[in-house]
């Protein structure tokens, strides 16, 4: 059984995750509204409520691949001045989902 | 009838409502006049779910503590593993591989010095591998390959007993020095997959295989191993954790994979609360009364990991939940506050912000503008009485400004114009330390803040910038952040109103990170690691210990609020993000149990 789900959905705010779903199972955030949710019920209960889509991890990784590319992209257009200022401004770099 | 006072020597109580209930009140009975019920403090014991293995694997080894534990080798069916993976409490993460695949090894020592010995690679292993909390480097080989083995004991202090040679049961000891592995007694019962605990000189093996389940349990002294009380259910493949006086074993094959739980008090076992799952091939570390098992097969391969508990207080996790979403997504602001009356002002949105929102515990609404637009700057005090200070906007700002809940007034300008500074304290007696000058570097320089004017203060040991600051002018923590820009600190100090000393090192050295809380109850969460990272520590004054981390990894973000009840907001991740994190600590509530005649 894989261990994770994975999806798409957009964080409301307040309640949209809670400490007790935190307590529940694993559920991580990536760019581009990507959910990683353990493989529960309670976890898929949770994406579901969440009106999440859920996707393959292949789908959910080309997701959080073309965001970290568009924003590598802003890095390099920046004037270099920007990108050299020690610790301020970093290349993004890639994520790896779980 | 024998009443309860012939028994116990007291009378039950009679009370019109139950009493307050603290572990000074454990083992008392009394009678609720209100309910109509009996009631008593009771231990309470219990498996809860914890976080699942990133590899579930079977055959697997374990040492440490619940809140440091440690998982390592194993194999899925197809794969032998040489993963290693570290328990903090709450989650798993990756630590450093074995050299050597192998399962049905045995384990001892902590989560930072710990111990892998024996196994099967393809064929059993006699190999030592010792573990520095990051990687294993080879120790001192056994004199018997064996795999299923009994292990306990710390790396310097090791204990190997029983076991499989590839050809039959084996009876012999070995003990470790932490370079060399010389013989001990033999067990009485040559045997395979028991479970085990205790030290090098007070050991114990219990239950296992022979050519059918035993229930036997064997003593270790340093020399000799005597008998003990068998288990309740004779299985194999069981885990086990504690001493030799109060053990606990778990899990295993007796008919069917078994969750069966027994505690050991030295001459006697007792059935306990069975695991959620039942599994055998289990690994497991800890004490009697707070025990971590994890992995296994429970009729496949298993990530599942359970914590045990024997208290009359129950525990609930630490955990950061969602809050409110701020107007405006943003990063390098500053932050001021507590989590249900938190404050945001300034940082970078599109361009160098003035906004301020004021947070309620749930929803942002907007506050007055700050005069200076500015990111990368410090913050401290509250949401009606705020500090903002330093920044950049182009170039370093020395600018004050002071918040009284609805508009902001000029302040006393920093002596240094600087930015990616740390602050702490309040309105009138703020700290701003460290940060970041173009073409001069990072800095150490201290400044105290009266409410007018800013005098020297102390200078930092380690000049430094993108670094977490929290506390107050007479107590204050600065942590992490970089000297180069690119490298990561982990290193603490603590200023006492003249002087910064060293404090304990984060566990996770990071830059553009977050803080709140004080110099003897801090919170540090966040921040640039080798990656974005999520990671929470807990700091006591003394060393920092993690906890469960953020869902949204992310730096530069606003931290405010205590180490029991912190708030996250804004920040980076690819871009400039605007959700909430709430945090609330680990906490323990007492229950009284009804007691029935059932």
């Amino acid at each position: 059984m894989a261990l994770f789900i994975y999806g798409t959905a957009i964080n409301t705010g307040k309640n949209f995750f809670t400490a007790e779903d935190r307590r529940n199972f694993f559920l991580r955030s990536y760019p581009g509204n990507v959910w990683v949710v353990g493989n529960s019920e309670k976890g898929a209960l949770w994406l579901a409520e969440k009106n999440g889509v859920e996707k393959t991890k292949a789908e959910a990784q080309a997701i959080v691949d073309a965001v970290v590319t568009a924003a590598q992209a802003v890095y390099d257009a920046l004037p270099e001045d920007q990108k050299n200022r020690p610790g301020f401004n970093q290349r993004p770099t890639a994520i790896t989902l779980p | 009838m024998t009443t309860y006072n012939e028994l116990a020597g007291y009378r039950v109580n009679y009370l019109s409502t139950d009493p307050t209930l603290n572990s000074g009140n454990e083992g008392q009975v009394w009678y609720n006049s209100t309910t109509g019920k009996l009631r008593a403090l009771v231990q309470i014991k219990a498996w809860s779910a914890g976080g699942n293995l990133n590899t579930g694997r079977k055959q697997l080894a374990g040492c440490g503590i619940q809140t440091a534990g440690l998982g390592f080798g194993g194999e899925d069916g197809t794969v032998i593993s040489t993963a290693t993976e570290e328990y903090n409490g709450a989650s798993w993460t990756a630590g450093g591989n074995l050299s050597t695949a192998r399962y049905t090894l045995a384990g001892a020592g902590t989560q930072t010095v710990g111990l892998a010995f024996g196994g099967y690679t393809g064929s059993v292993s006699a190999a030592t591998e010792e573990y520095d909390g990051a990687s294993w480097t080879g120790g001192g080989n056994m004199a018997t390959g064996r795999q299923a083995l009994i292990g306990t004991g710390t790396q310097t202090a090791g204990l190997a007993a029983g076991g499989y040679n590839g050809t039959t049961n084996v009876a012999n000891t070995e003990e470790y020095d932490g370079s060399a592995w010389t013989a001990g007694g033999n067990l009485g019962t040559a045997r395979r997959y028991s479970g085990s605990a205790g030290t090098q000189t007070a050991g114990l093996g219990f239950s296992g295989f022979t050519t059918a389940n035993t229930a036997v349990t064997e003593e270790y002294d340093g020399t000799t191993w005597t008998s003990g009380g068998n288990v309740n259910t004779a299985r194999y493949s069981l885990a086990g954790a504690g001493s030799q006086t109060a053990a606990i074993g778990f899990g295993g094959f007796s008919t069917v994979n078994t969750g069966a739980t027994e505690e050991y008090d030295g001459s006697t076992w007792t059935n306990s609360t069975s695991l959620t799952t039942a599994r055998k091939y289990i690994a497991g570390c800890g004490t009697r009364s707070s025990a971590l098992a994890f992995g296994g097969d429970a009729g496949g391969v298993s990530a599942a990991t359970e914590e045990f508990t024997s208290s009359i207080d129950v525990t609930t996790a630490a955990a950061w939940a969602s809050g409110g979403n701020l107007s405006t997504a943003r990063r390098g602001l500053g932050n001021a506050g507590t989590q249900t009356a938190g404050l945001g002002f300034g940082g970078y949105a599109a361009s160098p912000s003035v906004a301020t929102e004021e947070y309620d515990g749930s929803t942002w609404t907007g506050g007055g503008n700050m005069a200076t637009a500015r990111g990368y700057f410090a913050g401290c005090g509250t949401q009606t009485s705020a500090l903002g200070f330093g920044g950049v906007n182009g170039v370093e700002l020395n600018a004050t400004e002071e918040y009284d809940g609805s508009a902001w007034t000029g302040g006393g300008n920093l002596a240094t114009a600087r930015n990616a500074l740390g602050g702490a304290g309040i309105q009138t007696a703020g700290l701003g330390f460290g940060g970041y000058v173009n073409g001069q570097g990072g800095k150490n320089n201290t400044e105290e803040y009266d409410g007018s004017a800013w005098a020297a203060g102390g200078n930092l040991g380690t000049a430094r910038w993108i670094l977490m600051g929290f506390g107050t002018q007479t107590a204050g923590l600065a942590a992490g952040g970089t000297t180069t820009g690119s490298n990561n600190q982990s290193a603490t100090e603590e200023y006492d109103g003249s002087a910064w000393t060293a404090g304990g090192n984060l566990n996770t050295a990071r830059r553009h990170t977050m803080g709140t809380g004080t110099q003897t109850a801090g919170l540090g969460f966040g921040g640039y690691a080798t990656t974005l990272t999520a990671a929470t520590e807990e700091y006591n004054g003394t060393s920092w210990s993690n906890t469960t981390s953020m869902a949204t990894a992310r730096r530069n973000a606003g931290g405010a609020g205590t180490q029991t009840a912190g708030l996250c907001f804004a920040g980076y991740t690819t871009t400039s993000v605007a959700n909430t994190e709430e945090y609330t600590g680990s906490f323990q509530t007492t229950t009284a149990s009804t007691l029935t005649t059932s």
